[in-house]
This record gives C-alpha cells, structure tokens and sequence, in this order.
C-alpha cells in the first residue's frame, strides 16, 4: 500500500467519525428533550408538591375544569376537556383544509395553464414557510374582527372573536399550503396512462379527474393529511392568540371559547412556579403521547387505503 | 352497405415544426384487422392516435387533411370528441387498469355515460368480460382490485373495458409487447374472436403477429404508407423493395 491510498483511508475514517458524532449529538439531544420533559412532566404526580399533595393521574386525563380552586392553593387540574379540543379542531381544520387543499392541488397539477400553475405553485411554497406569528397576527387582526362580526350576525355574543372558530380558521390557513402542496405532487405523480386509459373511453377532463387521477393520488392525498393534522395538533402560537383560552369545556360551539394542549402550555408559562408550572410539562406529554397514537391510526387507515394501489 | 369505417385523405400531422405523418392516405374496412407495422418512430402510433383524436392532449400538435368516421370529418370544428371516443375504443401497450376493483373497471365507461342502473350494469360488464374471454378466470372476484391481476389479465381487462362501451372500432396499440408468449397467444386469439363484432385497426412490432391476425396490412416509414395491401399479398408479395426489405428483417 502507499502513502497516498493510506493517507485516503485516513481521510475516510477521519470524516466518517465527524458524521457519527453529528448523528450521537442531534440524537442525544432528542433524548434529552424527551428525558428533561418526562421527568417535569410527572413530578405532580409523583411528589407532594409543596404541601398540596399528588395530583390524581384520572381527574387528570378526564376531568373538565383546568383548575379547581385557586392557583399554587389547589391541586385539582385536569385537561380531559382539553384533549377532546384538540381533537375537535384537528378535525374541523381537516374538514376545511382538506377539500379545499386538494381542489387547488388538482386545479395546478391538472387544470391550470403551465405558467399560471408555475406561479401558483411558488405562491403555495412561499404560504408554507411563513411563521407561524404571522398567521397569529393575522389571526387577531383579521379573523378575531371577521368572527366577530360573523357571531353578531347570529345574535350571539363571543368573546371578542376568540373562539373555535377563529382557531379553526387561523389552522386552516396555516395548514393549507401544506396540504396543497403535498396533494399537488401525489397528483402530478399519477400515471399518465392511467389519465389516458379513462379519456379514450369517452370520460370528460372533469370525469378522468375526479374519477381516476383523485383515486390514484389518494395514498399521496392521505399522507397530506396526516402532515396537516400534525401541524394542527402541533400548532402553538397562532392558536393560544385567537383560543380565547377556555378555563373548562368541553367547547364544542363554533363561537364558544377553547383551549388545546399546546395554547394550555405556553399560557402564563413564565409567570409561574411550582405545580403549575410542571403540570404545563405533563401536558406536553399528553400531546406527544396523542400525536404518536393519531399518527399510528392514521397511518394504519392509510395503509388500508392505499392497499389498492400496491400491485 | 356502409364497408368503409374510416377514410383518411392527404393527412399531415406535425409535432411543433417536425412533420411526424406525411400525406396519408388509408382506408378501414369494417369488421377487418389491419395491422400497421414498421420500424420504431415511423408514425404508427400517431397515426392510431389520430383516430381516436388521443393527439389533442399533445399541446404543438396540428394536422390537415380529412379523416372520416363514417361520413364525419372528425377534425371539423365542433365535432363531439367525447362521442368519437364512446365509438372508437383504445387498448394502449402497457396495461393500464384504473385503481379500483375488476368490476368497477369495466364500468367505468359506461357510467361516465351516466348509466347508473345495477341490473343493466351488471348485464354489460358480464358481457364485456365474457367477451374478452377473462370472465372465468375472475367471475368469483370482481370486487378485488384490477391491479392483483397478471399482466396479461391486466390487458384483457383493458379490452373488456373497451368493449364495454359497445364501440364500433378498437384500436390497440402494439397490445402484447409487454406480454409473455401464453398471454400474448390468448390476446391474439381474442383478436381473432372480436373481429366478428369489431372493427380492430392494431399497431405491431412483430411481423409474425401481423401475419398472424390481420387482414390487412400498412407498413409505414418515416411518416409516410409505403404499402397497403392484403396481409398475405403484403408478407408473399410485396410491390415495394424496402416493404421487402423490412419484412424479411433486412433492416428495422
């Protein structure tokens, strides 16, 4: 062997054990995140918390007021309500974000001339990485005002807008560009010849895209989503700004006031010790614990879905 | 008696500036094959796609000249596309069955129809299926997808779905070549069956293919008809050298 070739090896191994440590130091981090919000996250119901006493893991899960009694004099929370939120508004942004999404996707991908598709697909790319703030103020400047109004018209009183509905807007919104996106691709991967199969034999544009081109995407369309409902359930800022912050529920009027898992933890977060201070953590774990299962489901139900595409 | 189904006159087609047919001039006869052979990229299969006006999808595609359906120039200003295409139904070469199951498969056509009654349904897709000689084979699973059957299954699924339509004419493009020898020989003998209902204008490869189920034969190259004549005449004794040339395997 000469100098060169060792040299090389060196190089080799030297740039291999740069690229392992990288992996060990993102991947410890992780860990740690998970290890540091498990152990806050259930201190309330393994310690005595300053004299309060342990919180009740059940009353925890089901119960329906946030805080019984007054804060740092009570031990009695529960966020029962809370999840059933999160699961409500995922829902309802997925009935909104959803249809609509994939219409867009269909009218770029299929329908569009190719310089106004180019153009609406730089324009769907562009909404997707806007943060989420924007959304936020958007939100309260224009969807709080919007609901509002929306609310009087039905004679009902809102709170200033902050309501399910705002929340359900501002996350569809935001959930939009994604969904869209994604949908677009799955659309424009569809074979051509399948398009083909259906036009020869006499089905309209209208017919081949609905019928045919949609039903192929729909793996594509399922795994958009999933990416959607993630970002619902994941989406803290813009939504604790028009929640309204419900102090218990289940809320479930479109013009009622709310609260979600995420709006739940960042509210007052840093104006608090103590038990309410770790509970925000147990939280947390709730939510990575919901967002694992819906992903399972979801995954588990596309896969079904999908099955008829697999040869 | 109305024998002729289509009649093509000084046809041109182009792709943007690059002329891919050359003054074409063809007649198909009703309840015949024709087979269209010749070397790869010398028009055939534009040429198929004319007659279904499959070529619209193409965007700098233009023609002149006149195709008649029947009596019809196909090419007139505001001729219905979507009746052409009820008529004159299309195998493509790779089998492309929709995502769904077998019996919505053969359907599909006729719903777009707006033929929604189950009976009368049912009635068609059993009819097309037996036609295509694919009915035994998948009677007892037509609610399962298309896409767990064979490939050679997959095609007569496709010409199934085609004749669900009760077309006056099919047109395949080049059927079997992604086929194995066995399910190639069941879409021949297929060929060989439909003609009696169905006027079949196929594009092929394989010579012996053509000598085997056409009637007819046209050899194209370069984007023109060399020859057109009576299969036999054409495989015994062609008018042209380079016909002869081609089908003795001289070049292409």
């Amino acid at each position: 062997m000469n100098t060169s070739t060792r040299r090389k090896k060196r190089v080799d191994q030297l740039i291999r054990s740069v690229f392992l440590v990288a992996t060990l130091l993102s991947a410890s981090f992780i860990i740690i995140i998970v290890i540091f919000i498990v152990i806050k996250g259930i201190t309330p119901f393994i310690t005595n918390n300053d004299g309060l006493g342990v919180v009740n893991v059940w009353t925890f899960l089901t119960g329906t007021v946030w805080l019984k009694g007054t804060a740092f004099q009570s031990n009695l929370y529960s966020i029962g309500f809370i999840i059933l939120n999160t699961l409500y508004i995922a829902f309802l942004t997925l009935l909104l974000s959803l249809p609509v999404g994939v219409l867009t996707a269909l009218f770029i991908a299929k329908i569009a001339p190719k310089k106004l598709a180019e153009f609406l697909r730089t324009i769907v790319e562009l909404l997707a990485s806007i943060p989420s703030i924007v959304y936020g103020l958007f939100g309260i400047g224009i969807i709080l005002t919007f609901v509002y109004n929306l609310s009087s018209v039905f004679g009902i009183q809102s709170k200033g807008g902050n309501s399910v509905l705002a929340t359900v807007l501002v996350l569809a919104l935001m959930t939009l560009p994604t969904i869209t996106a994604i949908s677009e691709v799955a659309i424009r991967s569809v074979r051509k010849d399948i398009e083909e199969g259906s036009l020869a034999l006499g089905a309209t544009r209208t017919q081949t895209n609905f019928k045919v081109v949609l039903t192929s995407a729909k793996s594509g369309i399922f795994a958009a989503a999933i990416l959607g409902i993630g970002r619902s359930l994941g989406e803290a800022t813009a939504v604790s700004l028009v929640a309204g912050n419900a102090k218990s529920g289940p809320n479930l009027g479109l013009f009622d006031i709310t609260t979600t898992l995420t709006s739940t933890m960042l509210q007052g977060l840093k104006e608090t010790t103590g038990v309410d201070y770790d509970i925000r953590f147990s939280v947390g774990i709730v939510l990575m614990i919901v967002i694992l299962i819906t992903n399972f489901i979801l995954n588990a139900v596309k896969k079904r879905v999908g099955n008829v595409n697999v040869k | 008696m109305d024998k002729q189904v289509f009649n093509i006159m000084n046809l041109d087609l182009y792709y943007g500036k690059f002329q891919a047919l050359k003054n074409i001039n063809l007649i198909i006869e009703k309840n015949k094959v024709t087979a269209l052979i010749g070397p790869s990229g010398c028009g055939k299969s534009t040429f198929l796609r004319v007659l279904n006006r499959m070529n619209d999808l193409i965007d700098d595609c233009h023609i002149s000249g006149e195709v008649y359906f029947h009596q019809e120039d196909i090419y007139r200003e505001k001729f219905d596309v979507i009746d052409l295409r009820t008529r004159v139904g299309m195998v493509f070469q790779k089998p492309n069955p929709f995502p769904m199951n077998i019996y919505d498969n053969v359907a599909y056509g006729p719903r777009c129809q707006g033929i929604k009654d189950k009976d009368e349904l049912d009635k068609i897709v059993d009819n097309a299926l037996k036609s295509a000689a694919l009915y035994d084979e998948v009677s007892n699973r037509l609610k399962e997808s298309a896409l767990s059957l064979s490939g050679g299954q997959q095609q007569r699924l496709c010409i199934a779905r085609a004749i669900a339509m009760e077309p006056e004419v099919i047109l395949m493009d080049e059927p079997t070549s992604a086929l194995d020898p066995i399910a190639t020989l069941k879409i021949e003998e297929l060929i060989n069956d439909l003609k009696e209902k169905y006027t079949i204008i196929i594009v092929t490869h394989s010579m012996q293919q053509a000598a085997r189920i056409s009637d007819n034969t046209a050899f194209f190259l370069t984007g023109e008809i060399v020859e057109m004549d009576l299969t036999n005449k054409i495989f015994t004794t062609p008018k042209n050298q380079k016909t002869e040339d081609y089908i003795t395997g001289r070049f292409g």
